[in-house]
């Protein structure tokens, strides 16, 4: 009950602070994967080979300084100094792995929201469709009362494309539609100020390519289009008087959380 | 912990605990002495005052047509400035050039003081031309590595006006203030305040600006024409793959330009294009403007980057193509050379009111003379100009709340430049149709003056005060005199023998060893002085003065056959009208030509037209640079001018004046505030 009245603030607070701030999320994002990132590591781990791997090789590189003048057994330290990194990777391989394909899979998501602005009300924007070359003079472009075509379309022969200009009235998530070949195919476009989940292409077949950058159903397969894309523009964070790509940040921030929390965790990296 | 062991922690660390009290102590009292101290400095430092002076800088406002227009109703805020205040013609500068003009204003000096005596500037040792006002240089020594160049050291911006800034003897005073686009300061000059360069900064190829215009019209002459560049393309399966030219890539031997590769697909039958430059895209329909593009050339690769924006536009899809391609601006997010003070605030304007023009002189009259762009889209881009001016005035205006503020307008100049004959039906290059479309368009530009004005006008208190001015004002350029044919008419330049007259390069053909004295820039005149030019003949002193006044004397008497008008009302002497220590780097004798009467294109810059009166058949159909006394500017203030005949060397002193602080040393004025001329 206590909580009650500053619930609608909390959610303001989260809303305002957070969700609508870029920054914030890859700061948090950052934090969470890094701690993760350790502790995931830490279970998967041989933290005992690893610790003595490590030990082994400052050991190696003490007697490298030590002994300097000693060139045979300089020569047989740098030997044991390769063979310590290549076991001390081999540990280290496997628990990566574990960590890499859960960011990998995160990092596409995050993506989705940071990696791209959404359009906003009065901004052109360019929706491009790739076809077949014998419908490319037969697509039509039906858009919501919201949107409307700001210049004729273009034709592209050399990359069987045809581009649109188009232009929202008002923020909203609107489907486009694209008609081919009696089909029709949509689009989602979103026009908002906010943070909002994006996919700004939407493809036919191209798995892999499919995972990485659409949000959407794949078209169907015997559907004359291949591709429906829209030109959101790339999205850059403020942070240190630099301007970043999210991925980039994340990585940054994300390695120094890492490593601020296996120091407090005791995980051997 | 036994006792005698905390007598033993007491006895030995006991004085290693007051040593360390003793140190924090000081440190402390560093600490708080410190901060004292520049409190105390920021207090000293900090001004308190209540007065407030707001300048606009209208360059080129004419007292002729501001009084017509005022007098039509047609600018109500500066007729009631003047119902309210003053208004008194601004003697310019001589001559009437805009980067002389400003930077008397700038530093109360004439250009004897300041070193600027016309846009081009010339090495006697070499007649190599050079612009007057900034200098741009590659790092002086380098490595060569095959087809590398790998600089020692940094290249330089230096600017060459000389003399103290206005707003830097405010800043040595602690009076706050912000000058926003004043010509003659690129790279802008150290300051406390905002400042932002004006008229003289370049486009990132280090020019005055340079369009490209890419056509696949057979009949257009590939190539470079002045002030910028056409190139030929082909389209293929409705493509034009060409490229954007940048900077000279000093890293490379030879310094090519940088070029950044982009495509442009035409629809095969509707008058519509995608453009595509590096990774962005955009669809311009014919006849329309790009926003501004931003592109990235390497010069380097993966190290040296150079940053700049464009627009584009497409001028015909089919039957031919036709794109331009405005001057590449340095880009103010991230300018490849200084172009504010503080250095981030080109940033900061750019994150608030988004990218804009940087280039100096951003109207592209040369495109319009070049037949590039119509009056149409001239005006298209002219305007555009001023609604980002008026941007940044807007963004910037209600921030001033004390010391002075500066801004400055360059429309009504550049436009009167290109925009006079529309409005006169004397000028050679008058067109009835064309008058009737876009004859009122000058007059428009001046009521947005007007309404720039009316945003100031409600923000006067009793301690405000207001300076509306220009650097000169305009008059018509029906004719062109050639002053180095007229030299060689008259005996005072000899060709090498068996050469012709008319030559591309700069007074290639002049046998110098027989030559006496050579036109220069827009009003100068040069004797061939020995000692001085590297194949002089006149000895100085009183052969010298006695030959510049024999030429100012038949100068004086060339009649215009075409009506007997004199063309030429006034010369004079750099001796006579120049005080300081630059006075005798420049000209030596400033030629003040008759209104209608203009230096023709050619003779500026060292060549030899064949005839020595020509019509100007270029859409160039305004000027200033004549008789100084025919072209004064404008000054009105809303407080009362007592100064009958102000000059623009008085502004300097009259800004200081306000803030009670003498005029600098060299400044030649007063403020105009206090009584003319002769009772000061």
């Amino acid at each position: 009950m206590l909580f009650v009245p500053i619930r609608p603030l909390m959610a303001d607070f989260l809303n305002r602070v957070l969700l609508d701030n870029p920054l914030a999320i890859v700061v948090v994002v950052s934090l969470v994967v890094g701690l993760l990132m350790v502790l995931l590591f830490g279970y998967t781990s041989n933290q005992k080979a690893i610790k003595v791997a490590k030990d082994q090789l400052k050991a190696h590189l003490l007697a490298v300084r030590l002994y300097q003048d000693q060139l045979p057994v300089v020569m047989r330290t740098y030997g044991r100094i390769v063979r310590g990194t290549g076991r001390y990777i081999r540990l280290a391989f496997m628990p990566l792995l574990y960590v890499i394909i859960p960011i990998t899979l995160l990092i596409v998501q995050v993506d989705r929201y940071l990696g791209s602005m959404p359009m906003q009300p009065a901004q052109p924007f360019l929706v491009k469709v790739q076809t077949a070359p014998d419908t490319l003079n037969d697509l039509s472009l039906q858009l919501p009362a919201e949107m409307a075509i700001s210049a004729p379309a273009v034709h592209v022969p050399a990359d069987n494309e045809v581009v649109w200009r188009v232009v929202a009235e008002k923020a909203g998530t609107y489907n486009i539609d694209v008609a081919a070949g009696g089909q029709t195919f949509s689009k989602q476009v979103v026009v908002s100020p906010d943070v909002s989940r994006l996919s700004p292409t939407r493809l036919r077949d191209r798995f892999w390519e499919r995972i990485f950058v659409s949000g959407e159903p794949a078209l169907p397969d015997n559907s004359p289009i291949q591709a429906i894309a829209v030109t959101y523009l790339p999205r850059n964070i403020n942070f240190a008087w630099l301007e970043w790509n999210w991925i980039v940040l994340f990585f940054v921030l994300s390695m120094v959380a890492g490593f601020v929390f296996k120091e407090v965790l005791g995980i051997e990296i | 912990m036994p006792a005698q062991r905390l007598g033993h922690l007491n006895k030995r660390e006991g004085s290693m605990y007051l040593k360390k009290a003793v140190w924090i102590l000081i440190v402390l009292l560093l600490c708080a002495g410190t901060l004292l101290l520049f409190s105390c400095q920021r207090a000293s430092g900090e001004w308190h005052g209540d007065q407030k002076l707001i300048i606009l800088g209208i360059d080129g406002m004419d007292p002729q047509l501001l009084t017509r227009f005022m007098q039509e109703g047609k600018m109500p805020n500066f007729a009631r400035l003047v119902q309210q205040g003053s208004f008194r013609q601004l003697t310019t500068s001589i001559p009437p050039q805009s980067p002389v003009a400003w930077s008397n204003l700038i530093t109360g000096m004439n250009a004897g003081g300041h070193g600027i005596f016309d846009f081009i500037h010339r090495d006697p040792k070499t007649l190599d031309l050079y612009f007057s006002a900034s200098r741009v240089e590659a790092p002086k020594h380098a490595i060569h590595l095959g087809s590398w160049v790998i600089p020692l050291g940094g290249g330089s911006a230096d600017q060459l006006r000389q003399g103290e800034a206005f707003w830097q003897i405010l800043d040595q005073h602690h009076i706050p203030n912000s000058v926003f686009r004043i010509p003659s300061n690129f790279p802008p000059v150290a300051a406390k305040g905002k400042t932002l360069s004006g008229m003289g900064t370049p486009d990132l190829r280090g020019t005055y600006g340079t369009f490209s215009f890419y056509t696949d019209d057979p009949t257009a002459v590939a190539g470079a024409v002045e002030g910028g560049q056409i190139i030929p393309v082909q389209v293929e399966n409705s493509q034009v793959k060409t490229q954007l030219i940048g900077p000279d890539n000093t890293f490379r031997k030879g310094s090519p330009a940088a070029t950044e590769p982009f495509t442009v697909s035409v629809d095969p039958i509707d008058p519509v294009a995608r453009i595509a430059v590096q990774d962005q895209e955009f669809v311009l329909r014919e006849g329309e403007w790009s926003d501004w593009v931003p592109v990235e050339f390497q010069l380097i690769p993966f190290f040296g980057n150079v940053k700049g924006i464009c627009r584009f536009y497409l001028k015909q899809a089919h039957p031919r193509f036709q794109l331009y391609v405005s001057p590449m601006n340095i880009d103010p997010s991230n300018p490849a050379l200084p172009l504010s003070t503080p250095s981030s605030y080109s940033r900061e304007l750019a994150e608030e009111v988004g990218e804009y023009y940087t280039q100096g002189i951003a109207e592209d009259t040369k495109a319009l003379s070049a037949g590039v762009l119509d009056d149409k889209e001239f005006l298209e881009q002219s305007r555009t100009v001023l609604a980002e001016h008026r941007q940044i005035f807007d963004a910037e205006f209600p921030k001033f709340h004390q010391g002075v503020f500066f801004f400055y307008f360059s429309s009504l100049d550049l436009n009167s430049h290109m925009l006079w004959r529309l409005t006169d039906p004397k000028h050679p290059e008058y067109d009835a149709s064309a008058a009737a479309q876009n004859g009122s368009a000058l007059e428009e530009f001046y009521q947005q003056i007007d309404q720039v004005l009316g945003e100031v006008l409600p923000k006067l208190d009793e301690n405000t005060t207001l300076l509306v001015l220009s650097d000169h004002g305009f008059a018509p350029y029906y004719r062109s005199f050639n002053l180095n044919t007229w030299l060689l008419n008259n005996g005072y330049i000899t060709l090498k023998a068996a050469t012709t007259a008319d030559n591309s390069q700069a007074f290639a053909n002049v046998d110098w060893s027989r030559s006496r004295a050579y036109g220069l820039g827009l009003n100068g005149l040069y004797v061939n002085q020995r000692g001085r030019e590297k194949e002089g003949i006149v000895q100085p002193g009183a052969r010298a003065d006695a030959l510049l006044k024999e030429i100012k004397e038949k100068l004086l008497t060339v009649r215009d056959p075409q009506n007997g008008l004199p063309v030429i009302t006034r010369v004079d002497l750099a001796s006579e009208v120049y005080q300081g220590p630059y006075a005798r780097e420049g000209p030596d004798a400033l030629v003040g030509y008759n209104r209608g009467y203009r230096a023709g294109w050619k003779t500026i810059l060292g060549d030899f037209p064949p005839d020595v009166l020509e019509d100007n058949t270029n859409p160039w159909s305004g000027d200033h640079c004549m008789d100084y006394t025919l072209v004064p500017g404008v000054l009105l203030s809303n407080r009362k001018i007592l100064a009958q005949t102000p000059a623009l060397t008085d502004i300097a002193p009259t800004i200081l004046a306000e803030f009670g602080i003498p005029k600098a040393k060299g400044m030649m004025g007063q403020s105009v505030f206090q009584p003319d001329r002769a009772a000061r």
